[in-house]
């Protein structure tokens, strides 16, 4: 069952948004360029823009039908939006901002408690402060927590990541992943920066000039050239789930195993910190030009990580080249044109990928 | 210095008078004030421009023009008047009624341009959270648009009691010059100034004027402030 489908049209002056979406339950990424429509498709989804046409079911009751004069109103149709700028009342206490929705909620789809938000988001020191006296990333968490309140069964985040910092960003990613774990609420995450997305979800909607230019899991996605093209610019990034598997103090790494126990690869405990357990999941993105590709294994290099595969893809674009190496999963990696000619690189050809562990880095 | 605090009884009578007009002319303006504020600041419609010249015209009309308006409208011989003076007994010109609503006509434009300015100031996306934290229109007016613009409502409020304070023209001609009922501190000043040797009289009257309009300007100005201050 789709968590939310939707056929939108609207034209706004020279800009026209033309679309056709499914969204299944947990996380989706939508993501574009700027101008590529994202807001407006935020908006139309909410209710608080209408379409020239249009149809959306959320959990398959009928929200919008154009043709049947059908139109739910943005306050009766359960859906938070967390917007861009957070948008807290600045009248009111954070608790005030909080509780705003829950008056209006029907109590018996309550799907989280005042205190339970709280304790997630941890945002009880800040109850009755005001939303100016926060700083970006509490703003975000208490805008996330007001919007849970009001009983939604669907969460619209407009570029949560966009008014933090890099610090910021990072810390704001795994309450998102534990509200979607304990709640099990579909959320719909717009965004601009893919890596930021990635470390989210995988699965994206791509959207370019209010078109769909493609959608389903990102390293589907990355093997289209149309895909590719759009993404590339945003930052592509590699992220591949891992397990920790020991930690090797006296050398100061740890240790990671890929799902199915084919690879093995190193990092600076550092990176991991103290917060990894062995047997703990993480995700590792790591940037397609911070892999070197070898045709042979190197034994006298400092570079321990060298994960052998087949070149399943090639796609040239201007001076780059981006080689899809299936190493037991898909790596992409990002070399001049010149090295792959001169390498005689082929779909097919055994490399071997080669990156520095402090090129990893952790998403938790 | 002792004559210019002495106030005769009629003097104290206009001032209190006076204060009792404005009183109730803000009282009255502010929820008309605040509806059309509101609605001029959030609402597009056909014809906004000749509705908003239509509000304005009090502010550049020559009051005496719109005293003589009023009593065309609501003078016991005027087209409304008549009827509220045949069907209700009402005879609103040349009473305290009459004192009120004139100022009340005067002032509606300054008050709704305060009070619409402070709206406009107030970022249409808090109202749109409002919306899909499942308030309704009326509930997001209260509870968000209403406490953010309350510094410019208070404003607006004070803006029509000074007006208020200070309206003589549209006052005259439809709700007369009688002592105790219609007149007030201008038109006490007025006739004051008539009379020969009374300038210790208008003096008085004229330091009431001054202090007054000035505490209120000064504390609409402060109002002002705060709202800028809170963006």
């Amino acid at each position: 069952m789709h968590a939310l489908s939707a056929r939108l049209k609207i034209q706004k002056g020279n800009f026209s948004l033309d679309v056709e979406v499914d969204f299944l339950k947990g996380i989706t990424g939508i993501f574009g360029p700027s101008g590529s429509g994202k807001t407006t498709l935020m908006h139309l989804i909410s209710g608080l823009e209408k379409p020239d046409e249009g149809h959306i079911e959320i959990d398959d009751k009928l929200i919008l039908d154009t043709s049947k004069n059908w139109n739910v109103k943005s306050r009766k149709r359960q859906i938070g939006y967390v917007f861009q700028e957070g948008r807290l009342f600045p009248h009111m206490t954070v608790r005030k901002n909080l509780l705003f929705g829950s008056v209006y909620a029907d109590k018996t789809q309550q799907i989280i408690h005042f205190d339970e938000v709280v304790d997630l988001l941890e945002i009880r020191e800040l109850l009755e402060k005001r939303p100016k006296n926060l700083s970006g990333g509490e703003k975000q968490r208490v805008a996330i927590g007001r919007a849970l309140l009001s009983a939604p069964k669907l969460l619209l985040m407009d570029e949560p990541f966009s008014s933090l910092d890099i610090a910021l960003r990072k810390q704001i990613i795994p309450y998102l992943i534990r509200i979607n774990k304990k709640i099990g609420i579909p959320m719909l995450v717009v965004s601009h920066d893919l890596p930021d997305l990635l470390s989210l979800t995988q699965e994206l909607f791509l959207l370019r000039n209010g078109r769909v230019e493609g959608h389903g899991n990102y390293f589907d996605l990355i093997q289209s050239e149309k895909s590719l093209d759009i993404m590339r610019g945003a930052g592509l990034m590699n992220v591949i789930p891992f397990k920790v598997e020991s930690h090797d103090v006296e050398n100061g790494l740890t240790h990671l195993i890929n799902r199915d126990a084919s690879h093995e690869i190193h990092v600076e405990r550092e990176l991991i910190n103290d917060c990894c357990k062995v047997g703990d999941e993480l995700n590792v993105s790591l940037r397609p030009e911070d892999i070197a590709i070898t045709l042979n294994e190197i034994s006298d290099i400092s570079i321990r990580n060298q994960l052998k595969g087949n070149i399943t893809k090639i796609i040239k674009k201007e001076n780059r080249t981006y080689c899809l190496v299936d190493v037991g999963f898909l790596l992409i990696v990002s070399i001049t044109q010149a090295s792959q000619q001169k390498m005689n690189l082929e779909v097919g050809t055994e490399v071997y990928c080669l990156f520095k562990s402090m090129a990893l880095q952790i998403n938790l | 210095m002792n004559e210019l605090l002495n106030f005769s009884e009629d003097e104290l009578l206009a001032i209190r008078l006076s204060f009792r007009v404005a009183f109730w002319c803000a009282v009255f303006i502010l929820p008309p004030s605040v509806f059309m504020a509101w609605w001029l600041a959030r609402k597009q419609f056909r014809g906004k421009s000749i509705v908003e010249g239509f509000l304005n015209l009090p502010l550049v009309l020559p009051p005496v023009a719109t005293g003589f308006i009023l009593l065309l409208l609501l003078g016991t011989n005027g087209i409304i008047g008549k009827y509220l003076n045949e069907w209700f007994g009402i005879k609103l010109a040349f009473s305290f009624y009459a004192a009120v609503i004139a100022s009340m006509v005067v002032s509606f434009p300054l008050a709704i341009r305060a009070i619409r300015l402070s709206i406009e100031m107030v970022d249409p996306g808090y109202e749109e959270a409002a919306k899909t934290l499942g308030a309704n229109s009326l509930q997001t007016f209260i509870r968000i648009t209403l406490p953010l613009a309350l510094p410019g409502i208070i404003s607006g409020f004070v803006l029509a009691f000074a007006r208020s304070l200070g309206e003589f023209g549209a006052t005259i001609i439809f709700a007369g010059n009688i002592s105790g009922e219609t007149q007030t501190i201008p038109l006490a000043l007025f006739n004051e100034i008539q009379v020969p040797g009374h300038e210790t009289a208008a003096f008085r009257l004229l330091l009431v004027a001054v202090v007054f309009s000035f505490a209120a300007m000064s504390f609409s100005e402060i109002l002002v402030r705060k709202l800028h201050h809170r963006k």
